[in-house]
């Protein structure tokens, strides 16, 4: 039974290349060129899937991306597993491997096709709400039943093994769509500079052309297509991209479009190849020329597989050489719809019956059928489908001229096909996606694009003409009006010509009638992918939903993958009816991106694994990696976490990192640290403003720790400024706060004070620094400088430019871990040597390197604070005990001064920062701990603060925090009640804030 | 403005080959043009901040460094290795030989008269050439800036996105480009033009 719908002709497929490929296990054949859906229909396999809710069998509908039933899962391997793909957009290669999605356990034998043969009877829209909530405690049962049997595709469950990227483009016209009218417009662009991209979805341009019998310029159209692509693609200023939709039409002309670069070739992408491609285009003008889908009709059974857009047919007849069957039925309700039939008859097929709603019919046409041997029946409609896992027969029947009524006697005509046309549905979703929503045309029975505010127009079917030579001329003349607008050469223009038969009106009509009502027939499917009826959306009107967006969300109606692009007017048709409103009253739900599905991996694009997100390093990066650091992430950072040795636990690491930095020398990786250099003769000045504390007696030579608020009075930012000249300064600002100090910098200096002489610069990446810190720092130094560190010469809090190591640096002598410390600054292209030499020079005195942790412990046993970890946005300098670094005095304001001075900054039991001793010095209170006075009695009780850091100290041979305290710092020696948990606490003692060396004799060693 | 008011020091060691360059972490051959792809760092460069009035640092370029002045926003002027290219209206980057980076900072320095401010920033960033016949698709996989040589022409500077980066790019010819990256974002800058490059058969 190998390709027995074959037959020869078809213009896309390649004949010689046979391709092999699976479908549910079974090895098939098709020719290159073929999608899935068209190879499966040459195989004569009607069954595709099973449907979502009711699991009634389902087969091809349609012939692009509109297809609501044959979507199916692709992939050979686990890691390549590829969900919801529609088999009319992918073509098939050797190995190609698919399954149907659903039908659970198998396509043949669904569950809920036992549920489904009753279609809608018992699964009425609310089925799940309205049934499985009781009994409640059984919905799990049920949720599982319900997960297993429905859903569409599984997901993949190894990592995807292929990549995806992203591109940016420009261009001065963006042309969607390339069919005759995207073509005509692409045309004319292309003979001009401006930039032009034209865009299909589908693996060649032509649209319509590639299957209809049209004659262009007196050739073909499929000939005319492949004249003018063969002049786009020659054309330097035109990219034509294939395989690449239009997903998303955002603000300002920015449109997405998802390329599919290799999905015809295997089942992963070559070597170093992106699979799928996002283009991100920026569009002066966009010329809409997406066209429009072939609406079926609403009858019933109309899902049963042989039920097919009547384009579709002639799709698979004249681009595959697929003819799905032997006998056609063809309802119409317009001129068009008869090409099928023509098209069937002309490909040798047996027989075609014409059932043509209408009862006045050109007589020409009729003529024409005739002659071919085309049975019609005018003023009829089929409006039952026989047969249950295919199409056996259709039931014919008059109407009555209002279309609601069956009138005379029915016919059973025998059909393996039953085609249907209920008119041309524009695809408007790409306009409705700028925010706008689309007209209703009572003439052509059509939503089209409404009036946007984007430099977008419409040519061809999507603007509601459907007629070629409408579609050619205004493509051409969409394409002169941008371009002339855009001030680009014109060549005197040439209209293309065509021949076409004169189309007679056509009947709007959506839903045949039937015998019975419409809850007591046989199911009329509205939207096949989510098994919506027309019963359905009639009950939904009836049981008070009337606004078509609550209806679209109790059906379900428009909600699957396809978005409902065949069935949405229908449905809006039919809910119009229900309600006694017209189809422009009833309106349209709103449609979104994407308009096909996107995969994750193409939105990810590169931005995975090692590039997922940027990563910065220090120019000691690679000592660091040698001495086996473990790092940590400081905002964007990599920073040395601590150095374990072998068989060392973090807290030995900790301990002994501490240990050292207190009684030897540790060496600390500083660089990261925000560096902001400040220059201007009212630099001063501006560091008076913006800091809380006083800043214009700081001397040359001098540095100072500052606190920064921001206008509210909480702490933003604090750091330790260096006066270098006299209008010169260095700012150091927190890892994390570098960025938006110096934004915060700038947005004072350029909205509030522009008079201010002083400029900002970053100089954090430039400047690496290695911190010397322990006691035994000065000796360390000494070896490596000739600067005098004597103490009188070189005490705390000053800085001096020397030479370390043979390389020129600046030296701090400040401290952030209480002890003796000096920050060596230096280029940082010479900071690696910088740190192995002190490394080396380190060695006699056992210098140890420290991370971020040591630091954390060591800083917080002296009481100094970290921004947003001892602080979070509510806590002034005052909560602090910092009253000394808020210089009230200064003669101009600071930014903080006002904020501070409020009543609720200023009243009694706000929340201070205080120290905490765990009676149990073995006991690490878990940061993030709440705080009670007293064990409550019961739950909830009120907490009066939390625990902002928390360590054990090796110094101290016991553990200890920081935490902030309503009222803390009148609470000094009394206990509080930590939680750490259900019904655990833990008893600690208030204290003072600085745990060791209260003095600071360490950090100001003479 | 008296040499009091402002600290330059000469940064670079008398002492030859101390220095590493940002991306001592991932080079491991650079990726040489022409085609498809060509992806090289070029180190040993002094890189100033200037910030001021134009009409100020005007002056001065062309009495230190021998160049006019790009005062029109997203230009560059330059000669030999010496170049000055517009960041924003007050602002300009210029770029020597490493060797004369001290000596171009004092000068400058000494010519400017009135209020500006000069930084050496040659540890913080650093140089890489990305070029060959798809240097261009690399680039558009980069940045989401409009760099079709009509819109970007040789000589433009502008400042932008590289991917999650910030990067400076200026043209240097129809297939090659200069691009100013961060120190500390390097590797990854380094990471993902490799990365973008690999479709192109540049892999390393």
């Amino acid at each position: 039974m190998s390709q027995s719908n074959r037959i020869p002709g078809g213009r896309c497929v390649d004949y010689g290349s046979e391709i092999n490929f699976r479908f549910n296990g079974r090895p098939l054949t098709g020719y290159k060129g073929d999608t899935l859906a068209s190879a499966l229909l040459a195989n004569n396999i009607k069954i595709i899937g099973r449907s979502f809710k009711y699991g009634r069998p389902r087969g091809v509908m349609s012939a692009g991306s509109e297809e609501p039933n044959a979507i199916l899962q692709l992939g050979t391997t686990p890691a390549s597993q590829v969900p919801n793909v529609r088999a009319t957009q992918q073509q098939i290669f050797n190995g190609l491997t698919s399954r149907t999605t659903n039908g659970w356990p198998s396509v043949d034998f669904d569950v809920m096709s036992l549920i489904g043969h009753v279609a809608g009877k018992l699964m009425p829209p609310g089925f799940y709400y309205k049934t499985l909530m009781f009994p409640r405690f059984l919905w799990h049962t049920y949720e599982w039943v319900v997960r297993r049997g429905a859903g569409i595709g599984i997901a993949p469950t190894e990592p995807d093994p292929d990549r995806y990227d992203k591109i940016n483009r420009h261009c001065d016209l963006l042309i969607i769509g390339a069919g005759p009218a995207g073509l005509a417009a692409a045309h004319i662009a292309s003979r001009t500079s401006a930039r032009v991209i034209l865009m299909d979805e589908h693996d060649k341009p032509g649209g319509t052309l590639r299957y209809s019998n049209d004659i262009i310029e007196g050739l073909p159209g499929i000939d005319w297509v492949k004249q003018i692509t063969a002049e786009l693609n020659a054309a330097a200023n035109v990219d034509l991209l294939t395989r690449t939709t239009a997903v998303g039409y955002h603000d300002q002309n920015f449109i997405v479009a998802h390329e599919r670069r290799t999905d015809d070739l295997s089942d992963v992408a070559p070597v170093g190849f992106a699979r799928q491609r996002v283009h991100r285009i920026r569009a002066r003008h966009v010329i809409l020329a997406t066209g429009a889908h072939e609406r079926p009709l609403v009858f019933a059974n109309n899902d049963v597989p042989g039920c097919m857009q009547a384009s579709a047919v002639s799709a698979y007849i004249k681009q595959y050489g697929v003819r799905p069957g032997n006998r056609l039925v063809l309802m119409t309700t317009n001129d068009n719809g008869y090409e099928a039939a023509f098209d069937w008859i002309e490909s040798g097929g047996e027989s075609a019956v014409v059932v043509d709603i209408r009862t006045r019919v050109n007589d020409e046409l009729l003529k024409r059928a005739a002659t071919a041997g085309i049975r019609t029946l005018t003023g009829s409609a089929v409006f039952e489908v026989k047969g249950k896992r295919q199409v056996k027969a259709a039931l014919v029947c008059g109407l009555d001229s209002e279309k609601n009524t069956l009138i005379g006697k029915d016919e059973t005509i025998p059909t393996d096909i039953i085609a249907s046309s209920g008119g041309w549905s524009p695809v408007v979703h790409l306009s409705c996606h700028t925010g706008i929503k689309p007209n209703w045309r009572e003439d052509i029975a059509a939503f089209v694009p409404g009036t946007t505010n984007q430099k977008m127009l419409t040519a061809g079917a999507v603007s509601g003409d459907f007629s070629l030579s409408a579609a050619l001329s205004q493509g051409a003349s969409a394409a002169t009006t941008i371009l002339a607008d855009c001030g680009f050469d014109l060549e005197d223009k040439a209209t293309i010509s065509c021949q076409e038969d004169t189309v007679d009106a056509f009947q709007p009509c959506f839903h045949i009638p039937h015998r019975k009502p419409t809850s007591r027939s046989p199911a009329q499917f509205v939207d096949y992918q989510l098994d919506v009826t027309a019963a359905a959306i009639e009950l939904a009107t009836r049981e008070g939903f009337e606004s078509i967006e609550h209806v679209k969300r109790y059906t379900a109606l428009g909600f699957g993958t396809d978005q409902g692009k065949i069935s949405n007017v229908n449905g809006i048709a039919i809910a119009a009816r229900s309600t006694g409103r017209s189809i422009a009253e009833t309106g349209t739900t709103m449609f979104r991106p994407n308009y096909t599905p996107v995969s994750f991996g193409a939105m990810a694009g590169r931005d995975v694994n090692e590039l997922f997100q940027l990563k910065r390093y220090t120019a000691m990066q690679p000592w660091h990696e040698q001495a086996g650091a473990l790092f940590e992430d400081v905002g964007q950072w990599k920073r040395p976490w601590y150095y374990p040795q072998t068989g060392e636990s973090l807290q030995d690491a900790i301990n002994r990192e501490c240990l050292a930095v207190r009684n030897g020398v540790g060496i600390l990786d500083a660089s990261t640290l925000g560096k902001i250099d400040i220059q201007g003769p009212d630099a001063r000045e501006f560091l008076n403003r913006i800091y809380t504390n006083a800043w214009m007696k700081l001397a040359v030579g001098k540095c100072r720790y500052g606190l920064m608020c921001g206008e509210d009075g909480m702490v933003l930012d604090d750091g330790v400024t260096a006066c270098l000249a006299d209008n010169h300064f260095v700012m150091t600002t927190t890892t994390g706060g570098a960025a938006r100090v110096l934004e915060w910098l700038e947005l004072w200096h350029q909205t509030e004070w522009p008079e201010l002489g002083v400029y900002f610069n970053t100089i954090t990446d430039h400047w690496a620094t290695a911190t010397l810190s322990g006691p035994g720092s000065r000796a360390l130094l000494a070896e490596l400088t000739d600067l005098d560190l004597d103490p009188t010469n070189f005490p705390f809090m000053d800085w001096r430019q020397t030479m370390v190591a043979d390389i020129p640096a600046r030296v701090f002598r400040i401290s952030f871990t209480g002890e003796l410390s000096y920050e060596i600054n230096v280029n940082a292209n010479y900071g690696l040597t910088l740190w192995r030499r002190l490394i080396e020079a380190g060695e006699k005195y056992n210098l140890t390197p420290y991370g971020t942790e040591t630091m954390h412990v060591l800083r917080a046993e002296k009481g100094f604070i970290i921004v947003g970890q001892d602080t979070d946005g509510s806590v002034t300098p005052e909560d602090l005990g910092m009253e000394w670094a808020i210089a009230r005095r200064k003669k101009f304001s600071f930014i903080g001064k006002r904020g501070i001075a409020r009543a609720d900054c200023q009243r009694q039991q706000r929340k201070q920062l205080v120290g905490l001793l765990p009676v149990n010095g073995d006991v690490v209170l878990p940061e993030g701990s709440q705080i009670v006075f007293d064990k409550p009695h019961q739950l909830p009780a009120k907490m009066v603060g939390h625990v902002t850091s928390s360590y054990y100290s090796a110094a101290l041979d016991r553990s200890f925090a920081l935490a902030l305290v309503q009222g803390g710092l009148d609470r000094m020696g009394q206990t509080v009640q930590v939680s750490i948990g259900p019904d655990a606490w833990e008893t600690a003692e208030i204290t003072a804030s600085v745990f060791y060396d209260p003095k600071g004799e360490q950090q100001h060693v003479q | 403005m008296s040499n009091n008011s402002y600290a330059t020091l000469e940064q670079q060691p008398a002492i030859k080959g101390l220095a590493n360059t940002p991306l001592v972490n991932v080079v491991r051959g650079a990726i040489p043009g022409p085609n498809p792809v060509g992806i090289e760092e070029h180190d040993d460069v002094g890189h100033l901040v200037l910030r001021g009035d134009a009409t100020l640092l005007a002056s001065a370029v062309a009495e230190v460094l021998d160049l006019s002045f790009p005062d029109q926003p997203l230009t560059s002027c330059s000669r030999d290795r010496i170049c000055i290219r517009w960041i924003s209206p007050d602002e300009w980057l210029v770029t020597v030989p490493g060797n004369e980076t001290f000596s171009a900072e004092s000068s400058l320095r000494h010519a400017i008269v009135g209020h500006a401010a000069i930084v050496n920033v040659s540890g913080g960033q650093t140089i890489v050439h990305l070029t060959g016949e798809h240097a261009l698709d690399v680039l558009m996989k980069s940045t989401c800036y409009d760099v079709h040589e009509l819109n970007f022409p040789t000589g433009k500077v502008i400042t932008s996105t590289l991917a999650q980066a910030q990067v400076i790019i200026r043209r240097l010819d129809s297939d090659q480009f200069e691009l100013v990256i961060r120190r500390s974002f390097a590797d990854y800058i380094w990471v993902w033009l490799r990365d973008a490059a690999a479709e192109f058969g540049v892999n390393g």
